[in-house]
């Protein structure tokens, strides 16, 4: 699944070297989480989250099949310094 | 990406050399000079090659299908793609195979899902937007059949009530199906209003 995020991941932003995606398994549900070069997490977003959810639409999907649960967060800049 | 780097006399030479190689017309292949090379005297001693990489272009169409297959593949789907239509920046998607309920989705959600990445992809990628609309399992043409039934069945009643009727909840997509099917009933006229979310197609009789 992690892959899955990264290959989308690195085709949207300007620097595809610095997208870092980690998943973080846990009981009930893994958490994939997106790294990017500060001014590239909009480009994972999108206007209105429209990209981000569609990632996780598809995301979701490809867990399903395997009957897993999967969130995807995408880090922005905010959360990076205020440590969230 | 297919690409193939070449040797040559200089850039001209090399270039030759990595189009014959690759086998396809010179327009289809960018080339990126990688040294220019140097003359050696009296074209003898201390001479260096130029070296250039011809990478092949390939169609937006072809790069979105090739980016489609990738993400089944990587979400675990046994499918497959292929472009059934392509005309200028319009190209229409068809993914065949097993598990064509989930490639589609609750109301064809993960088809639009897909959608939305794949253009956003295609026009990073490529540098200018294309309109890749994306089909499974014919589900686009049920669909706006299913449509315009419903369009006609609302034509029909505006029709003999004489009072306008709201058709709410269409995506864009959806709108333009009914708009365009119902130009062809002389009785009715379509227009939308609302914003966002709430934006609806109106079905109104047409003054006479």
């Amino acid at each position: 699944m992690k892959e899955l995020v990264e290959y989308i991941a690195k085709y949207l932003v300007d620097k595809p070297e610095q997208v870092d995606v980690k998943e973080i398994d846990g009981d009930s549900l893994n958490v994939i989480e997106v790294k990017t070069a500060p001014e590239d997490s909009g480009k994972v977003i999108g206007r209105e989250g429209r990209i981000a959810n569609a990632i996780r639409t598809i995301v979701k999907a490809a867990a399903a099949k395997q009957q897993k649960k999967v969130n995807v967060e995408i880090i922005t800049e905010d959360k990076q310094q205020g440590g969230v | 990406m297919k690409s193939v780097k070449m040797k040559g006399k200089n850039v001209e030479e090399a270039t030759k050399a990595a189009v014959a190689v690759l086998g396809i017309d010179r327009e289809k292949v960018e080339i990126k000079v990688i040294t220019e090379g140097k003359a050696g005297m009296m074209g003898l001693i201390g001479g260096e090659e130029a070296e250039v990489e011809a990478i092949v272009k390939e169609s937006g169409a072809e790069e979105a299908k090739q980016i489609l297959q990738n993400i089944l593949d990587k979400m675990g789907f046994m499918a497959m793609t292929e472009i059934s239509s392509e005309n200028g920046d319009n190209v229409v998607i068809s993914i065949k195979g097993e598990d064509m309920g989930r490639i589609i989705g609750k109301s064809g959600s993960m088809l639009k899902s897909l959608e939305t990445l794949i253009n956003a992809m295609i026009w990073k990628f490529m540098g200018k937007r294309y309109h890749i609309s994306i089909d499974a399992g014919g589900y686009k043409d049920k669909r706006e059949q299913a449509l315009q039934r419903l369009a006609a069945d609302v034509a029909d009643e505006v029709a003999r009530t004489g009072e306008s009727k709201a058709m709410p909840r269409l995506e864009p997509s959806d709108r333009r199906i009914v708009h365009l099917f119902l130009q062809e009933d002389g009785r009715v006229k379509t227009f939308s209003e609302g914003e966002g979310k709430d934006r609806k197609l109106i079905v109104a009789p047409k003054e006479v």
